[in-house]
């Protein structure tokens, strides 16, 4: 087995046991994106500077014994939505070429003082609006486990590489799903904390009100020390909750025994992939032979978070991707007569088709007249939506479901119909505009690709969702699962 | 005048950008110095609407102006929300200004003024906070400009937004609101009040109605007024204008108009064929705030004495005209000035007729506030002590005025006054204070009793009985070792 | 005011593109138009909830009253501020004359 097919908790033993350095590691990493990054496309950036003089650092640290953290010379990906000193973050888009931020975000402030490796910057969708990675503005990803395939997204990139073995964990973001789909789209967990949970500074915003940074990792483990480092409160980020931050490793284990586990029936969508369904089903019958008690419940608004979703969230990035006029930064389109018209013409130039379909509708949302019809209406049923969860939440300690209705689909499949791809999300929606917290954990495959399952847990009770899934990990043999990529460049 | 008061009614609402003295801007910890920092020198990813970047609200910007607010009688909602403001202006980092909404933090209030000695109320309708943008610098005017030069220093700093309702009725109504909501506005320390450096910008709303009739005319929105005479000029020349275009049988068009002070007239800047659509909406990156009732108060404790209420107490313990208390309150410093300069010894009358005459020309002459001349109290004081002990002229006094205002230390032209004349020798002075011990028993019992105000008193008569050749300080000594 | 319910027009999309300063092409519009027709009428189910008592969410956040103090801390360095601007001259930014 290679260094960049073990885990974090696996590679952070050997490390402090010096059994390997963190040069090594990262070389063996920077090793496979060489070998299988044109083939994934996972990366824009690699930083393999920066990523070796941190790997230098960190076994300094670990020779030393010296504050020595469970991501200490660990190499890891970020999401190109994540801005970092003086490296190139474009959020994926053309607007922002060759943008270099004089800050970086919080969250990578966080993992740079546990001494993390950064090996670059992650492809995905531009502003992270896509369910595919077919909007990058720069390449699609291609889906390590069938590389005709997506990888879903927006965080597809990190799912990829994370899959690939081109990293041994990463950061994505998740507005509406864009790490638990791609996560359960690649066969890796994904967590989506609750909003509040994580400090958005230094995240180029979509959709502000929804948006959340949250880790993708090989196993549920992983999962739990990665958010450790990341979560808590940030005087920078007046949204990030002071709540403290309990111990998620301490509780891992404590297994479902006793637990009351919910299976919200609206979940099981029409179009749901019949083979997505019978692993879902599957997971929930062995999670009740580990002795958590399942029972159906009702979310009965489901059926219009994907409208209401579809209202807030180009609302919000309609205003949000303002900013990107070509004054201050980024992309200035050439040859305009006065400043109106350079404005145009940067915008037109330096956004893709699904960005600016966005802007289009949040602007029309937003705009007077439709106000009331639109934005008040989606907001309020967005109080239905948190009540739906706050009710089921009284009966049970968790929710069960797929996180995608679908495994990876081809390229190009859904790319011409908006309606189509957005529903790719219907059942992720719902946590982002409830204000809670799911992971997406790997729960067997079809055909080849992964299904993924979501566990849902209330707000700030992150531990509750680690636990499930989990339990429902050591239940079975997954976790030993491993992309055709990863195990051929292995071999 | 006369015609537009017979056949239209002036119908004025103002609307006052207030600067709000703080250390660091609304939503980011850079300084709010932009009128001598460098270029861009003060900003961060925050007020430059980096990717990324978050606001966090800067507390005190919110307590000034919930103080400003109580100041002018508004109501304080127990909820209150930020709000974006959409649109595209090169000097908007964002592409949106955070301001507030439907949920401002007050609303209902009224500022009583007075014009010419005579009361008037104008209704306020809301106070509330936004941040300021950066500040685009044109070679030449901005019509004809090729580019525009950005500087964000300003970008983010908080700004009060006071919008008076439609009550003022002539541009001296509109002069005096804002010279009162100046003065308060001191009053707090909320904003030094200057308007040339812009941290005090004022708009007016003007339209023209027939007498009698209840609808508004259509109204027209004047920028760029940079003093208190250009509020009164534009509004004047607006009224003129807007009549004018009435009795030919024109039609007035909403618009904006911006006063060119050199040429003294408006300028249309834009029309609104389509009202501007800024799409508000709650500011998601920011929870809105709840207004505690505990909170209000101790706000409210802390305000100091208003001009209003200064301006009574003037009337009052001085025993000065409303006229004169009200210019004197018109401006803090002012104020301030005037008592000291009482608390010294001068009569009030006195010293009134010398702040608001010879001194007032002087200064305004200069475009100069008072604080800025090196006349402090004490020397007016003295200037006024050896007028009424009779030493020198009312004529010889204004003349030495004029040349102690000139001086960097006007000291020397006042003991150049006080001359060769002064009484220093220890028996002479002795026997004037043992006169005036003699001839005051009260003060000199009061003084015993622990007011020091009454040796002030004794000092006074002293000089009178010099007329004014006493060396005061050696006066003051020789009254303290008889009486203790 | 415009109907809510009535079909989007090629005129409401040239508007809104310019009130987000968005250039599109002829094409484009009828293609936004048309998309987003079939998005709205996808969306249209929201009108299916009956929220007539129910406030609305804009802050799924608890927390209130989010301040900090008022303390001025440094700015970035000069060169930070400008390094990513596409024009500038000296200190500042540039842009073109603003006409409409
Ligand atoms: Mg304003
Ligand atoms: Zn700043």
């Amino acid at each position: 087995m290679s260094l960049f097919q073990k885990t974090i908790r696996e590679l952070h033993q050997m490390l402090v046991d010096n059994e390997i350095s963190s040069v090594e590691l990262t070389e063996s990493v920077l090793d496979q994106i060489a070998a299988v990054g044109e083939k994934t496309k996972a990366y824009l950036v690699v930083t393999r500077e920066l990523a070796l003089r941190q790997a230098k650092a960190a076994d300094e640290r670990l020779r030393a014994k010296r504050d020595v953290k469970p991501l200490t010379g660990i190499p890891i990906a970020l999401k190109d939505v994540l801005c970092v000193r003086d490296v190139v973050s474009t959020a994926g888009s053309k607007i922002l070429k060759g943008f270099s931020p004089p800050y970086s975000a919080t969250v990578v402030e966080r993992l740079e003082a546990e001494g993390a490796v950064f090996l670059g910057k992650t492809n995905c969708d531009e502003f992270a609006m896509g369910s595919s990675n077919e909007n990058s503005g720069y390449r699609p990803v291609h889906n390590p486990w069938a590389l005709d395939r997506v990888p879903g997204g927006s965080s597809g990139g990190s799912a990829a590489a994370v899959a690939s073995g081109e990293a041994i964990g990463a950061l994505g973001s998740d507005t509406g799903g864009s790490i638990r789909q791609p996560a359960a789209l690649t066969g890796i967990v994904g967590f989506k904390p609750t909003y509040g949970r994580v400090s958005r500074y230094g995240l180029i915003a979509f959709a502000s009100s929804l948006d959340q940074i949250g880790p993708m990792t090989r196993d549920v483990a992983d999962s739990a020390v990665l958010l450790q480092a990341i979560a808590g409160h940030d005087p920078r980020d007046s949204t990030s909750s002071p709540r403290p931050v309990p111990d998620y490793l301490s509780t891992l284990r404590d297994g479902v025994k006793g637990m009351r586990l919910g299976v919200p029936k609206e979940y099981f969508v029409a179009g749901m992939e019949p083979a997505v369904e019978q692993a879902v089903r599957d997971a929930i019958r062995l999670l009740e032979q580990q002795g958590a008690s399942i029972e159906e419940v009702s979310l009965p608004h489901s059926d219009v978070a994907l409208p209401a979703y579809y209202i807030i969230a180009p609302a919000e990035a309609s205003s949000n991707l303002a900013r990107y006029d070509g004054v201050r930064y980024g992309y200035q389109a050439e040859g305009a007569k006065n400043l109106i018209e350079e404005y145009m013409l940067t915008r037109q130039q330096g956004f893709g088709p699904e960005v600016k379909r966005r802007i289009v509708l949040g602007t029309y949302a937003l705009s007077s007249g439709y106000y009331d019809a639109y934005y008040l209406q989606a907001q309020k049923v967005r109080t239905l939506i948190i009540d739906d969860f706050r009710r089921a939440f009284e009966k049970v300690d968790a929710l069960l479901g797929a996180t995608s209705p679908t495994v990876a689909f081809p390229l190009g499949a859904k790319t011409q119909d908006p309606v189509a791809m957005y529903l790719n999300d219907i059942i992720t929606i719902p946590a982002n505009l409830g204000n809670v917290c799911g992971i997406s954990v790997p729960c067997g495959l079809a055909d080849g690709l992964p299904i993924g399952l979501q566990v849902i847990a209330p707000g700030f009770r992150e531990e509750i969702a680690l636990q499930v899934a989990y339990a429902f990990e050591a239940a079975t043999d997954l976790r030993k699962l491993q992309s055709p990529l990863m195990r051929a460049a292995a071999a | 005048m006369s015609a537009v008061a017979t056949r239209y009614e002036v119908v004025v609402g103002l609307e006052v950008h207030a600067q709000v003295l703080t250390q660091s801007k609304m939503f980011c910890s850079c300084s709010t110095d932009y009128l001598t920092a460098p270029p861009n020198s003060n900003t961060c990813p925050v007020c430059l609407g980096l990717p990324g970047s978050l606001p966090v609200i800067n507390r005190r910007a919110v307590e000034g102006t919930i103080r400003t607010a109580l100041a002018l009688n508004c109501e304080i909602p127990e909820f209150s929300k930020f709000d974006r403001k959409n649109y595209f202006y090169p000097d908007l980092p964002k592409g949106y200004q955070i301001s507030q909404y439907d949920l401002p933090f007050s609303r209902n209030g009224h500022l009583e003024f007075d014009v010419k000695g005579e009361g008037r109320r104008c209704g306020i309708t809301r106070v509330h906070l936004e941040e300021d943008t950066g500040k685009l610098l044109h070679a030449g005017a901005i019509e004809e400009a090729q580019s525009s030069l950005v500087d964000f220093n300003r970008a983010g700093v908080p700004l009060m937004e006071i919008v008076s309702e439609p009550d003022l009725r002539s541009a001296d109504e509109a002069r005096q609101y804002v010279v009162e909501l100046r003065a308060i506005l001191q009053y707090l320390g909320i904003n030094n009040g200057d308007m040339e450096s812009g941290q005090l910008r004022c708009d007016a709303n003007v339209s023209l109605r027939p007498v009698g009739r209840a609808e508004f005319g259509t109204k027209v929105e004047i920028k760029n007024m940079n003093s208190f005479r250009a509020i009164h000029r534009a509004i004047e020349y607006e009224i003129t204008r807007q009549t004018e275009v009435l009795d030919s049988g024109g039609r007035l068009v909403q618009e904006t108009r911006g006063w060119n002070d050199a040429r003294g007239l408006t300028v249309s800047q834009r029309t609104k064929e389509f009202a501007e659509d800024y799409r508000y909406f709650p500011e998601p990156d920011l929870p809105p705030l709840e207004v505690s009732r505990a909170w209000v108060d101790e706000i409210r404790a802390g305000l100091p004495e208003l001009p209003a209420a200064r301006r009574l107490r003037f009337t009052t313990s001085y025993g000065l005209t409303a006229y004169d208390a009200s210019l004197l309150t018109s401006s803090k410093p002012m104020a301030g000035f005037f008592e000291e300069t009482v608390r010294m010894g001068a009569p009030a009358k006195a010293a009134a007729n010398w702040i608001l005459g010879d001194f007032s020309r002087l200064l305004n002459a200069d475009r100069k506030e008072i604080e800025q001349s090196s006349i402090k109290p004490k020397h007016l004081q003295e200037l006024i002590e050896l007028i009424d002990s009779g030493v020198i002229s009312g004529k010889m006094a204004k003349e030495t005025f004029v040349v102690m205002y000139r001086e960097r230390d006007p000291g020397p032209a006042l003991t150049a006054l006080r001359g060769s004349s002064q009484i220093s020798g220890d028996a002479e002075l002795e026997a004037i204070a043992a006169q005036v011990i003699a001839e005051n028993a009260q003060s000199v019992a009061d003084f015993k009793a622990g007011k020091e105000r009454a040796l002030k008193f004794l000092i006074g008569q002293g000089m009178k009985i010099s007329k004014g050749r006493a060396n005061p300080q050696r006066l003051e000594a020789s009254l303290r070792e008889k009486i203790t | 005011m415009p109907e809510p319910e009535s079909e989007l027009s090629s005129r409401e999309v040239e508007h809104v593109a310019r009130l987000a300063r968005l250039g599109i092409t002829p094409e484009e519009v009828v293609r936004y138009r048309d998309q987003l027709r079939h998005i709205l009428t996808a969306i249209d189910a929201l009108k299916r909830a009956d929220t007539s008592r129910v406030p609305a969410t804009a802050h799924p956040l608890e927390e209130r009253n989010v301040m900090r103090e008022d303390k001025p801390e440094p700015s970035l360095p000069a060169e930070d501020v400008l390094k990513n601007a596409p024009s500038r001259e000296g200190p500042y930014f540039k842009v073109k004359a603003i006409q409409e």
